[in-house]
């Protein structure tokens, strides 16, 4: 009787803390797909096999050690083997494995399987945001880390969703099958989004597959989830999940946006546009390395404030942001950047900081220079 | 070659009993253990290969 209550009193504490465990956020997450909360529950059948397993071998060791000890007497046993105690540790373990690795490549399979998807999302690595695209729709869009340099620089307090907050989440609708399509423009980077139970290293050179259906909608924050570089702690991952209709009215809105400013790349822009266009561009992508006022961190990145090869040489100055400069980490920005935002960021590079240069970089120049 | 077949599946649980280890021994030659072994490990692979292929559909 006394051994049957404190047994189960032992397993009441376990499956107690348990839960503790997951309401902390110490265990996994269930998570708000179908596929996540059958993850999470494998994770979990495999969890207590391997406590019975520990429970029951320390138990029987711990319990020989006291019960078999030398001051009471205890003898060796003196024998070369024992074939049946052999065999039957053998099998067992090889049993256990196998009954794990049943239902483990059903769900294996189920996340391997991205037809029938309704949407492709193409999701680009780059140093160090993300990039998204919506294949076949016309939209795509960086998705660059929000939090003030000043909060990660210490001197402001830091926010709820300190290094985990985006200028442009991905926004996707819920109860649809959307396929994801990982690459990368430069190293390893990996996409992690524990709510959706998907981690998948994105690889320059390949592009490899993954899928969700989530199904309630919510915000579901994740990051880079391999060491890609001294910013890969500031590339998170902000997924916003939608009702359908919400999703398809954004998508049409995402869309006429992106039809302006294709219309954009034609006209003659002012001044005032492009260096205003200008501010955003060179704050969200070229200030992590160039610094917000221009002055760069020599010898790793060049100030541009007062650069006088910059401010002597503009054709040179578009070539290196358009095309990068190979062997260093200055990236290229052809396909990251529009041409819109590509005249805009130059003007405001060649003007901003004292450059005072005057020269308006025009969109369809850079257009044009691209179409080469 | 029955006896053969049994060392040669103790050899893959990785189990073996004293006594026909010592006359498994006193056959001389390997040659027959080994050729055995390799036509068995082809043989594991073989049925693990058609279980995946059955499980995958
Ligand atoms: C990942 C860090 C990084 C980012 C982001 C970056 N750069 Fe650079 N940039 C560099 C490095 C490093 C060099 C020096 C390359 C070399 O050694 O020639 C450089 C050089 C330059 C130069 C030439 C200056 C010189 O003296 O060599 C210009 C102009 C420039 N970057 C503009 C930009 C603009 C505009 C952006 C944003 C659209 C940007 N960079 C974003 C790292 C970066
Ligand atoms: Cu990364």
């Amino acid at each position: 009787m006394r051994t049957l209550l404190v047994w189960l009193a032992g397993g009441l504490a376990l499956v107690g803390s348990s839960q503790v465990a997951l309401a902390r956020g110490w265990n996994m997450p269930v998570g708000v797909t179908d596929l996540s909360g059958e993850i999470y529950s494998l994770h979990m059948i495999i969890f207590w096999i391997c406590v019975v397993i520990g429970v029951v071998v320390f138990g029987v060791m711990f319990y020989s050690l006291f019960r078999y000890r030398h001051s009471q007497g205890a003898k060796a046993a003196n024998f070369h083997e024992n074939t049946t105690v052999e065999i039957i540790w053998t099998t067992v373990p090889l049993l256990i494995l196998v009954g794990m690795a049943v239902p483990a490549t059903a769900t294996l399979q189920k996340i391997y399987d991205p037809s029938d998807a309704e949407l492709d999302v193409m999701i680009t690595g780059q140093q160090w945001r993300w990039r998204y695209e919506y294949l076949g729709e016309d939209v795509a869009f960086n998705s660059n880390l929000a939090t003030p340099r000043a909060q990660i620089r210490g001197e402001e307090e830091r926010g709820e969703h300190y290094l985990l907050e985006v200028d442009e989440p991905l926004v996707l609708p819920i109860n649809r099958k959307v396929r994801f399509l990982f690459t990368s423009d430069d190293v390893l980077h990996a996409w992690w989004v524990p709510e959706l139970a998907v981690k998948q290293d994105t690889v320059p050179g390949f592009v490899t597959e993954n899928w969700v259906q989530i199904n309630e909608p919510g915000i579901y924050r994740g990051q880079c989830a391999e060491l890609c570089g001294v910013d890969h702690g500031f590339m998170p991952v902000v997924v916003h999940a939608v009702e359908e209709d919400e999703f398809d009215a954004w998508l049409v809105e995402r869309q006429e946006m992106a039809a302006e400013e294709a219309m954009g790349v034609d006209r003659d822009w002012e001044m005032d546009e492009l260096m205003e266009r200008g501010e955003g561009v060179y704050g969200s992508i070229c200030a992590s390395c160039h610094q917000p006022e221009g002055q760069g961190a020599p010898p790793a990145f060049p100030a541009l404030a007062g650069n006088e090869e910059l401010i002597a040489g503009i054709e040179w100055h578009k070539d290196v942001v358009i095309n990068g400069v190979s062997g260093t980490a200055m990236p290229a920005f052809r396909t990251t950047l529009n041409p819109v935002e590509l005249a805009a960021v130059i003007t405001y590079t060649r003007n901003a900081w004292g450059n005072d240069t005057g020269d308006a970089v025009q969109p369809a120049e850079i257009a044009e220079r691209l179409a080469q | 070659m029955w006896g053969v077949i049994k060392s040669v599946l103790a050899a893959f649980l990785g189990v073996q009993r004293d006594q026909q280890r010592r006359e498994d021994f006193e056959r001389g030659s390997p040659l027959a253990f080994i050729v055995t072994g390799i036509v068995m490990g082809v043989l594991l692979v073989a049925i693990i290969a058609l279980v995946a292929f059955l499980a995958a559909g």
